[in-house]
């Protein structure tokens, strides 16, 4: 018999390495004497998204477009160091030293606009499109190649997160921020005969702050969820003794496209002041109330608690047996 | 303030189309010319000393060098926050994969080959694998003198008290599995010497600059001289952070003076980097008929197998975020890393957040239905809004928009609760 269930689970998820560790972001931007544009910052691009938003969080600063951003992050030989890309912490971290790096480059062409210019101050300046202008007297402009056209223009910033180391006997501490929430509702399908579970609907609610790319959003709860629902339903290395015996990918299972129901994914936006744009971080917390809303899910549909993942066909199966036993006595 | 242009777009991923097009270059991809091979011989034991016997090995045309702990021209050890892993094993395994030698041959069938004429004598001691049995006194030691390397606690208000004003208490124990990162490109990577000397690294990695200190260190090279390059990464989830090949092809390089490539195949790659702590947890909720949360008592054990990686702060994530996104006035956190002779636990997208939800969830939804109120109303009820106090007593003070994600969720799958 297939039986359905619903329910969800809720999260949360403190970003960065915590506990008043020093978390650090460096970012340097340059104009080029021939006027590109250039960020270079030492934060992996591990599919996340990170090259795209901070393309898009320059570009938004500088008044250019996304595709006019020469971003590089490959190299320790030219690149400053932003921490690993880990803990969510990218977006918020470096997405803030991408930020100041920018709005200092800002800075430097609108001050070598008013030299150029022979303005008073720099008030009333914008960039638009490559130019510098005063906004209410547009003739008043100059392109970036002409203010860069003896020195390339090159700042650097650092970002800094704050948190608080906690008591070593009571926890008492500020150990990480921004915190980032999430809930997320599952419908599955249990196979009372086969032990096998479909995840046959998805709600996807998400905290990202400030959204700076809603696609790569989508797409990372796309991935969170799949592999969350590996987690909860699929995954285990098969441990004995210290051996790995699920070792390829013929026993250790993963999700394919078909294991992964159709998401429906609300972005839910609260700016965070110390973000950038507003933003968090959302790497992480996208994988959290997959398993649990799961779990809670299965005890809807077939009455049965799990207490240990991944729950898999046989622990099902078994499970029904132990509980129609149970129910005899 | 002008409104936003750029930010808040669906822009196209900037590296979307070299990725689609097949023209992205991942470590695999990049061969130079002259290049040698790179093999690892691994440990197939959990718990033993060792000695090894390369004689008939090197023998073998084709075989450049092999590589052994005493061929490590710097400090033979490496780890993100403990330096408890041997670049080669000098006369410990601690786990089965654990490298011994590295072999650099002409060519990956000499190389492999070569792996076969090692001969390695295994004088097994005692091992564990039960994190609980690891932390009694009589085990076997991993590292040093206990096996426990972590305890977090938190203690807020008093628990004891606080239960017996409960009207419904739940008490469970969870466990979660170990699981593998399972991303799609399984490490390659290729070493060579620049014309200025120095030692040039290009593999996939979550973290260049630190990838360059712990490079540098073994090898006893200033960090200038060690350049770390990061071609495309094949997906990482937190299993590329700590070291894998990266010191071995660097060791390489550096004492060949020619460019050194090595590839894991998928079963390699499963014993090459880290897993997710499985953890085993004891959650004991408490609430009032009305639904308030008044107290929760948790401990935590999470099995860090062989090696630390970033197991204290793992299982220090895990107790910050053991109570679940609620407000609870009394709560007790006790949260352990523990070393086994099991594979190496460390960084996994959630980091020990994602672990204890399997557990706190669950006593909510427990909790909810011997209350006889619906889950969903339940954690409205007690969920973190804005000024709310975590068990570590931080304030959070803006953007704590959990209402607003539960009732979404509610609105779009429990009409009817509308």
């Amino acid at each position: 018999m297939k039986k359905r269930g619903r329910g969800i689970a809720a999260a949360y998820y403190g970003t960065g390495y915590g506990n008043g560790f020093p978390d650090v972001s460096r970012a340097r931007a340059e104009i080029s004497k021939d006027g590109n544009i250039f960020i270079y910052i030492g934060a992996t691009e591990v599919g996340q998204g990170a090259k795209t938003i901070f393309c898009q969080i320059t570009a938004e600063i500088l008044g250019v477009e996304t595709q006019d951003i020469h971003f590089v992050c490959e190299d320790t030989s030219q690149t400053p160091d932003a921490g690993t890309a880990a803990a969510s912490r990218q977006t918020y971290n470096s997405g803030n030293a991408v930020k100041k790096a920018a709005e200092s480059l800002s800075q430097r062409l609108m001050e070598q606009a008013q030299n150029h210019l022979q303005l008073n101050s720099v008030h009333g300046l914008k960039l638009e499109n490559h130019w510098v202008y005063l906004e209410d007297f547009p003739k008043k402009r100059v392109h970036f190649k002409e203010l860069v056209k003896e020195d390339t223009l090159i700042v650097e910033e650092t970002f800094t997160a704050q948190t608080v180391k906690m008591d070593e006997e009571t926890g008492e501490g500020a150990p990480y921020w921004p915190y980032t929430f999430c809930c997320y509702g599952v419908e599955v399908e249990v196979d009372t005969e086969t032990g096998e579970i479909h995840v046959i609907h998805g709600v996807c609610a998400q905290d990202v702050g400030k959204a700076i790319n809603p696609e790569l959003i989508e797409g990372q709860i796309e991935g969170g969820f799949a592999m969350g629902l590996g987690y909860g339903l699929m995954e285990n290395i098969g441990l004995s003794k210290g051996e790995i015996k699920h070792n390829r990918f013929a026993n250790y299972l993963i999700p394919t496209a078909l294991d992964v129901p159709e998401l429906e994914k609300i972005i839910v936006e609260d700016p965070s002041s110390t973000g950038p744009f507003g933003a968090k971080g959302i790497g992480e917390p996208v994988m959290i109330p997959a398993a649990p809303a799961i779990l809670n899910a299965i005890y809807d549909a077939i009455g049965i608690r799990f207490y240990e993942i991944p729950v898999t066909p046989e622990r099902v199966l078994v499970a029904i047996k132990d509980a129609q036993k149970e129910g005899k006595e | 303030m002008k409104p936003l242009q750029v930010v808040g777009n669906r822009v196209l991923r900037v590296d979307g189309k070299a990725k689609v097009q097949g023209a992205a270059l991942y470590p695999q991809d990049i061969n130079m010319e002259g290049m040698l091979y790179g093999a690892t011989l691994r440990s197939d034991k959990p718990h033993a000393f060792i000695t090894i016997d390369l004689e008939e090995a090197e023998k073998i045309p084709g075989v450049v060098k092999i590589l052994t702990a005493k061929d490590v021209t710097g400090h033979n050890h490496h780890g993100v926050l403990f330096k408890d892993h041997d670049v080669l094993c000098a006369e410990k395994v601690r786990r089965i994969g654990d490298p011994m030698a590295f072999v650099i041959g002409t060519s990956e069938r000499i190389a492999k080959e070569a792996l076969k004429k090692i001969k390695v004598h295994y004088q097994e001691i005692p091992a564990v694998f039960d994190p609980l049995e690891a932390m009694e006194e009589r085990a076997p030691k991993i590292h040093g003198e206990s096996n426990i390397i972590y305890h977090y606690k938190c203690r807020k208000g008093n628990v004891d008290e606080a239960f017996k004003a409960c009207d419904i208490i739940v008490e469970r124990a969870y466990q979660t599995s170990m699981v593998d990162h399972a991303f799609l490109q399984p490490e390659a990577g290729i070493a060579y010497m620049d014309e200025d000397g120095s030692v040039v690294v290009l593999a996939a990695t979550q973290y260049p600059h630190f990838d360059q200190l712990e490079v540098a260190e073994a090898l006893g090279l200033p960090t200038e001289k060690v350049r770390i390059i990061n071609p495309a990464v094949g997906g990482a989830f937190g299993g590329r952070e700590d070291i894998t090949m990266q010191i071995h092809l660097a060791l390489a390089a550096y004492l060949t003076g020619k460019p050194v490539k090595v590839v894991y195949g998928r079963e390699e790659s499963f014993y090459a980097h880290s897993k997710r702590h499985p953890i085993m947890m004891k959650y004991k909720t408490g609430a009032t008929k009305e639904g308030k949360l008044l107290a929760m008592e948790v401990m935590l054990v999470g099995d860090t197998g062989a090696y630390a990686s970033w197991a204290i702060n793992v299982m220090r994530k895990a107790g910050v975020h053991a109570p679940g996104p609620y407000e609870i006035p009394n709560v007790k956190v006790d949260s352990y890393a523990v070393y086994t002779n099991n594979p190496f636990c460390g960084a996994m997208r959630g980091f020990g957040a994602t672990q204890t939800p399997i557990g706190s969830e669950q006593q909510m939804d427990i909790l909810a239905r011997e209350l006889g109120i619906d889950p969903i109303q339940f954690r409205l009820m007690n969920c973190f809004r804005v000024g709310s106090e975590t068990a570590n007593g931080q304030i959070l003070h803006e953007s704590i928009p959990l209402v607003q994600c539960i009732e979404a969720v509610k609105d779009r799958m429990f009409q009817e609760l509308r």
